[in-house]
């Protein structure tokens, strides 16, 4: 990729336009889980139209990443904001994990009302919060990065 | 060329603002509007794509498309509300220089077509009775509304990599 011209345009532009994919569809699935978006329909059926779309975004920012990554990885690894962003997509990782876990377990019990519950909300502001923070970081590494 | 004298004054307005100045000599506040610019574009992207996959009948099939639209709208007018005031003050910084940038040009054609667009045609269908429409006119409606957008995207990305200047506005730049 280093020896390309175009390869990483390329790469970086998948990268960031798969944020309308990924983020866009984690913000809808955080407004319902909060109650403010999409309050009339099923939480499991919001759950399972979004999911296979936003994990499809998820594995094409995992890909263009690791891949922009291999090509400079210790420039990567030298900057503080990458490794936060790295710790930051673990938690990420984490808050859904707890969420199938927990609340997601027991969906069928609030799956039809338009008020969730508290922990529902909790993970839908841990997640958004989290993403703020993760894209944040990802456009600080390029300003943090030294100037090819 | 009224129109082109026209320009080339806005863009030295902006240039000359006090948020074009500020944005500019500050370290962070560029990257901060930037950070804005691109949650924000997640946040339309996503309105954009959802509501133009139930159109193509690819999720949500089972509730009607306008209900959906609807239901995104006010994060569809949101995020394109802060896409438009963060790209404005980016712009602002480097407004004579981005008159000469073909990407940009680029960029603002498509983003003035995918608006027209999203608020005419693309809005008229999703609320029409679908009972009604061919399915071959909605799936070319969603594709039209996600090549505009795309189009936007692209310009977006390219105008950072142009380092040429269009024409003769290269003699304007300071």
């Amino acid at each position: 990729m280093r020896e390309s011209l175009w390869a990483e345009p390329i790469v970086e532009t998948i990268h960031v336009l798969t944020l309308t994919l990924f983020l866009g569809f984690a913000v809808l699935l955080d407004m319902r889980l909060l109650g403010v978006a999409m309050k009339r329909r099923r939480m499991s059926e919001v759950l399972g139209q979004l999911n296979p779309w936003l994990f499809g975004g998820f594995a094409v920012m995992i890909v263009t990443g690791v891949l922009l990554f291999c090509a400079d990885p210790i420039a990567f690894y030298s900057t503080t904001v990458f490794k936060v962003k790295m710790i930051m997509l673990v938690l990420a990782g984490l808050n859904v994990l707890i969420f199938n876990a927990t609340v997601g377990r027991k969906i069928a019990e609030w799956d039809l009302s338009p008020t969730t519950p508290g922990g529902a909300k909790l993970a839908a502001v841990v997640s958004l919060v989290l993403w703020v923070f993760i894209i944040s970081a990802g456009r600080w590494i390029a300003y943090a990065l030294p100037p090819p | 060329m009224w129109l082109r004298s026209l320009l080339i004054a806005f863009c030295e307005w902006c240039n000359n603002s006090f948020w074009g100045h500020g944005i500019r000599n500050s370290t962070w506040l560029f990257p901060f509007v930037e950070i804005f610019h691109l949650l924000a574009l997640g946040v339309l992207g996503g309105t954009i794509l959802i509501v133009n996959l139930r159109l193509m009948g690819l999720r949500f099939k089972n509730e009607p498309v306008s209900e959906l639209a609807r239901d995104v709208r006010p994060w569809m007018l949101g995020s394109l509300a802060v896409m438009l005031l963060s790209g404005f003050l980016l712009f602002s910084t480097e407004a004579v220089k981005m008159y000469g940038n073909w990407a940009f040009r680029g960029k603002m054609l498509f983003l003035l077509a995918a608006v027209i667009y999203t608020f005419t045609v693309h809005r008229k269908v999703v609320m029409a009775d679908q009972s009604r429409l061919a399915p071959a006119v909605r799936v070319v409606v969603a594709i039209i509304s996600l090549l505009l957008w795309t189009g936007v995207g692209l310009g977006g990305r390219a105008l950072g990599y142009v380092t040429t200047s269009v024409g003769s506005v290269s003699s304007l730049l300071p």
